[in-house]
Formats: structure tokens, sequence, C-alpha cells
């Protein structure tokens, strides 16, 4: 049993996969967090254009990965940069979301609190709004992990490499050995992903959550 | 370019693929969610499988099918299932549990059976969140049903990854535009539906 996961393990490099596989996946939540969270703040200031950058954004994550990574190819070919842009387009709503509806749902009696202690409207934005703000944002960050994970996997398909590759490799040689190495491996990877995120969550909510 | 009367059978294919497994999962879900209600083993079970499973990777589900149960129509149908069976059961689950208790109370206090009170009470209160989960999974439904073409389930996906192995942009394309013409189809009828069955007053 160890000697066979061993062997394909080896034989399909699948350390390098791995490598390879969380640096897209680091790559683009990081620019997913950039983008969400800064599109949700300026959407804090400018409300009007909510509606519309929402339900666009809404659209965007009805279309199947798939296709939407089709629909990349005359833009940006096959390959890593289609992955990494797929997996931001649909990360950005989640964390934008959230940035926004935590950022404006703070209680108005802490703004007032905040106020009559001489802040102005940039530090209770700073100071109240974003700590208070912190958990909603997580969760949000929590939902782009389980989407772009999936889409870094699917990116195998589309030559970007990761462990979608080998994953792929086994179901056209229909080798249940790879299947199994693999797609456990990619499983384990995402659920860890997700416990440590769900954990730091927790974490916030208990310090920022409870006022 | 690939003409209509051939991509009438993908696309057909496609939608018995996505909504008999999505019929599926709403048959399985809503009833399994109930019974969770009632039952804490179950409870557990169901919720620890929702919140793991969700963050495997679809391919990665998909590609188990294939040694698990064989490739072909019904395996794919499983492979979606698993996919859109747990945001029904935990929507549904997360719907009915979270009540306010107050209402509970008042009806037991009316004199309505257990079952009464699933059917006038809790059901409808939790429309909203039930909607939630089998419009998410109505579009994971539509977008796993073109991967599953990678273990020979038929539909759109065939006509893309056709396009994909012959470089053939308009061959992809034409798998993928009705797709997202599916999507966002689905999109606004479950909207509409929604507005439509979700009573007033509630939500």
């Amino acid at each position: 049993m160890i000697d066979e996961i061993q062997t394909v393990w080896i034989r399909y490099n699948l350390t390098e996969r791995t490598i390879e596989h969380l640096q897209i996946f680091t790559i683009a939540l990081l620019l997913a967090i950039t983008i969400g969270v800064a599109t949700g703040l300026f959407l804090y200031r400018r409300r009007r254009y909510s509606p519309p950058v929402f339900s666009t954004l809404n659209a965007v994550q009805t279309f199947p990965d798939i296709a939407l990574l089709i629909l990349l190819i005359p833009l940006a070919g096959i390959g890593t940069v289609p992955t990494i842009i797929a997996c931001v387009l649909y990360s950005i709503l989640p964390i934008a979301r959230n940035t926004y509806t935590g950022l404006i749902s703070v209680s108005p009696e802490l703004l007032e609190v905040g106020r009559a202690m001489g802040l102005v409207e940039r530090d209770i934005l700073m100071k109240i709004r974003f700590p208070l703000a912190f958990p909603m944002i997580a969760g949000g960050i929590r939902i782009a992990i389980v989407f772009t994970m999936g889409i870094v996997t699917l990116g195998g398909i589309f030559g970007a490499g990761g462990l979608g590759a080998p994953l792929q490799t086994g179901i056209n040689l229909m080798r249940p050995d790879i299947i199994f190495v693999a797609g456990i491996w990619v499983g384990l990877l995402a659920v860890i992903l997700d416990g440590i995120a769900g954990g730091i969550e927790a974490e916030l909510k208990r310090r920022f959550g409870s006022w | 370019m690939v003409s209509l009367e051939l991509l009438g059978t993908p696309i057909l294919q496609h939608i018995i693929l996505a909504y008999t497994a999505l019929f599926a999962s709403i048959a399985l879900g809503i009833p399994l969610a109930i019974l969770a209600l009632y039952s804490r083993p179950l409870q557990r079970i169901v919720m620890v499988m929702a919140n793991l499973m969700q963050a495997v990777p679809t391919f990665a589900v998909v590609a188990f099918v294939v040694p698990l149960i064989g490739i072909g129509f019904w395996p794919a149908i499983i492979a979606i299932l698993l996919r859109a069976l747990l945001p029904i059961i935990k929507n549904t689950w997360v719907g009915l549990s979270s009540l306010d208790p107050a209402l509970i109370a008042s009806a037991e206090g009316i004199g309505l059976s257990r079952w009464e009170i699933i059917r006038y009470v809790r059901l409808p209160n939790a429309y909203p969140a039930i909607f939630a989960g089998v419009k998410f999974a109505a579009i994971l439904a539509n977008s796993v049903a073109i991967l599953t073409a990678m273990i020979g389930s038929g539909g759109l996906g065939t006509v893309v990854f056709e396009g994909l192995a012959g470089v053939n942009m308009m061959k992809m394309m034409s798998g993928a535009l009705p797709a997202i013409g599916i999507a966002l189809f689905l999109d606004t009828s479950f909207g509409w539906l929604e507005k439509r069955m979700v009573p007033p007053g509630i939500g």
C-alpha cells in the first residue's frame, strides 16, 4: 500500500505538483483578498454603485467554472494566468460582499460613541468599522479559499499544472491508483486549508464579534 | 461554426443530466434534513459530511467516481448528486432549525401535531434558506455537468473537451456559451420562483 502510494507519488512528481498547486492558490487568494476588500471598501464609500457591481459579480459567479476558463482563452490563453484570473473573478464576490456588509452593519451606538470621542470619519472607518468587520471578512475569505482550491484543481485540465494534472492523467488512463493518491491528497489539502480558515474565523469572531 | 442542430443533442443531454441530479438531490436532501432535525447522530454525520465534502474540489469528486462506480451517465449523476446534495441539506437544516422557539411553542400550544408543525410552521419559515440552497445546488449541478463529460456523461462538456483537444475555439465556445445561458436562466428563474413561493412576511 505505502509502496504503491510512493510509486505513484514519485512517478507523477506529486511533490512538485503540490508546490505548483499551492503557489497558484496563494497568488490567486492574495489577489482576491486585495481586490475583494478594496471593492468592498469602494462600494461602502460609493454606495450607489453597489447594486450594479454586486449583480454583475453575482452573474459571473453563476457561470460554470469551465465555461469561464474557456471565455478567458482568447484573452489570456491557457495555463496559470487564466486560472488565477478565474479564481479571482469567483472569489471577489464573497470577500467584497462580506467586507461591505461588515462595514455597514456596525451598530449605530458604537459609531456614536466614536463620534463623541472626537473621531473623524476616517478614524471611525479604520478603528471601529474595520475591526468589527474582521469576522465577516474572514468568513468571505473562507468561502473564497474553497472556490480557489476547486478552480486551481480544475486548471489542471487547462495546462495550469498543479494537482489537477495527475487527476486528469488518472481519469484518461483509467488508473485508480493515480486517482486515489492525487484525489485524496488534494481533498485533504482542501479540508485542512478550510479548517485553518475556519479556526481563524472563529478566533476573530471571539475577539471582535461580541460587540 | 458548429451548427445549431448539432448542438441540440448535447444541450438536451446536459439539461437532463443536471436536472435529474438536481431533483434527486432535492428529493433526498430535504427529507434527510428533516430527519436530522429529530436525530442527533444523523445531524452530526450530515453536518460534518456537509462541511468536509464542500471543501473537496469538484474535480477530485468527479475523479473518485471513476474507480468507485465507473464511467458513463449514471456515475456522472452520482458525482453531480454528491456536489448538489450538501448545500441543500445544509441550508434546509439551518432554515428549519434556526426558527424562533416561540413560534414552535405557540404551534404546540394550539395543538398542532409534530408533522403539522413541520408542514405549516417550520417549512414555510425555512423557504428562503431552502431556496438559497437549491439555487446554489442548481448552479453547481450545471457547472459539474460540464466536467462530467470527462467521465463519459455526454452533454455540453463533450463539445467543450472535443474543442479543447482539437484547439478549436469555436467548438469550445459553442459548448461553453449555452452552459452560461442555462446558468443565467436558472439564476433568474429561481429568483422569480422564490418571490412567488415564499409567503409574505417571511425572510
